[in-house]
């Protein structure tokens, strides 16, 4: 599902108008991010939380030519669903 | 990321920042919880423009063993919600987050090796008290050691070995084979042109050796039927002169033949290829391409180092010096000796033009010596010419 029709589903369950609905998505993504930069994670109530998890630096190796490099540490934006909405998910 | 922006918090700050009522704000966010959850359910995929995608992944059902009892069960095949950040917000998570964590980064790359050092050393002075072989310690620790921190490292040693090997047999064929495609073309022309050339001589001979026997034959009809008195004295001079040549015809012709033409064969003792080929009118490559040599006066004769020469062969296309060699000397080692005698028109061993006239000199008992300095003099400079 593409983000327009989400749009229209969420206004049809809330009442808002699509268009402010759009403006409310895109702006929550706008805090999303911003509180994500500041090095805060998001929980979202019923989903889960999205949080920047920091990958270790490691070592790889070039399986033909036996070169060994090094991978260096990154983060990543990963989200983790709430149990509930595993479980309900788990089964469809 | 201890900090958590709650549900409230963003419902604040969304309705701070899109200028809506916070009882609206939440409306939404509500909706949009539930709707998610729905979406998930029916479409199995969300993509929300600007955060990412939400998207339910199915994981297979599998067999596993119930640790206790040793049953085999089934793990049944379960829905997995994953989530994809978009391309934009993961770069800018990747980048803008990794200032923060450098002095965290800094400290952890070296941690592997050097657990992995450690541990290497450890198990070396355990092998070492057990009382193993030194030489069999250092080979064994790597073993153990891999699979814990790194199993991708056991292929290291093997895969080294081999490409330094690939380059090697390459790079010793490539000079032999490297100079043929442009002799083929040189040769090609050149067999054309001696050929047009040959047919064209023998022409000439045929032609003017039938004239000849032609007019003997005319006067001598002219002879018998009629002996008139004024054709005698002709007829008897001529007679006697054709009968003597018909009987050497072999060899007269040919000399006189040659003169004519003046293709030049005064270095040329003996007749009898030529001889040869004008009566089976086939000719063997070598031959014409040996006729053309000695003829334009190229060949090559002794040299005041090798004054005394088996043969002069012209070179042959796809041919060697190794190879005349073997066949001359039996061996592809006295390869050197047949560009010493014939430096003066070889510059590279290894590209000879078709047909350029090689000397092959008889070697002494001393040349044939391999172990001699003065044989490695030789080997040294010829294959310095490989190399130009």
């Amino acid at each position: 599902m593409l983000t327009k029709d989400f749009i229209g589903l969420i206004s049809n369950a809330s009442g808002l108008s699509k268009k402010e609905t759009e403006q409310l998505l895109t702006t929550m993504n706008a805090i999303v991010r911003e509180n994500l930069m500041a090095g805060k994670a998001i929980q979202l109530q019923g989903l889960g939380a999205l949080e920047i998890k920091e990958r270790n630096e490691r070592v790889i190796v070039h399986p033909r030519t036996g070169e060994r490099t090094i991978v260096p540490s990154k983060n990543q934006l990963v989200f983790r669903p709430v149990a509930n909405l595993k479980d309900e998910l788990k089964k469809i | 990321m201890e900090e958590k922006l709650s549900w409230t918090e963003l419902r604040r700050a969304l309705a701070a920042r899109a200028g809506v009522s916070e009882k609206q704000a939440g409306a939404f966010l509500n909706a949009m919880q539930a709707q998610l959850v729905e979406a998930l359910k029916s479409d199995k995929q969300v993509k929300i423009n600007g955060l990412g995608t939400f998207k339910l992944q199915a994981v297979a059902p599998r067999k596993s063993v119930n640790v206790t009892t040793g049953e085999e069960i089934l793990i049944e095949g379960y829905n997995k919600l994953a989530f994809t950040p978009e391309a934009g917000v993961k770069e800018l998570i990747e980048s803008g987050k990794a200032e923060s964590s450098e002095p965290a980064a800094a400290s952890v790359p070296t941690d592997p090796i050097q657990k992995l050092g450690a541990q290497a050393e450890e198990i070396v002075d355990i092998l070492g008290e057990l009382g193993q072989s030194p030489v069999e310690a250092p080979e064994e620790p790597k073993a153990p050691e891999m699979p814990e921190p790194e199993p991708v490292f056991i292929p290291e040693p093997e895969p080294k070995p081999e490409p330094a090997f690939i380059p090697e047999p390459s790079f010793v064929r490539e000079p032999e084979p490297m100079p043929e495609p442009p002799k083929k073309k040189k040769s090609h022309f050149l067999r054309d042109t001696l050929i047009c050339l040959v047919i064209l001589l023998m022409l000439l001979a045929g032609g003017y050796f039938f004239l000849r026997t032609e007019l003997t034959t005319i006067i001598m009809s002219f002879i018998k039927p009629d002996e008139t008195e004024i054709v005698v004295p002709v007829a008897a001079d001529t007679i006697a002169v054709a009968m003597p040549e018909e009987e050497v015809i072999v060899e007269e012709p040919i000399e006189s033949a040659s003169e004519v033409e003046e293709v030049a064969s005064e270095p040329k003792p003996e007749s009898k290829p030529k001889a040869k080929a004008k009566k089976n009118n086939t000719l063997t490559e070598d031959q014409i391409l040996k006729e053309f040599l000695e003829a334009s006066g190229e060949l090559a004769g002794p040299t005041a180092e090798y004054p005394d020469l088996i043969t002069t062969e012209p070179m042959h296309q796809d041919s060697r010096l190794s190879w005349m060699s073997k066949r001359f000397y039996g061996t592809k080692a006295y390869w050197p000796y047949l560009y010493d005698a014939n430096k003066d028109i070889i510059s590279n061993p290894n590209d000879i033009e078709v047909g350029t006239p090689i000397r092959v000199p008889r070697l002494t008992e001393a040349q044939r010596d391999t172990t001699s300095a003065e044989f490695a003099r030789i080997k040294q400079e010829a294959e310095a010419a490989c190399m130009k």
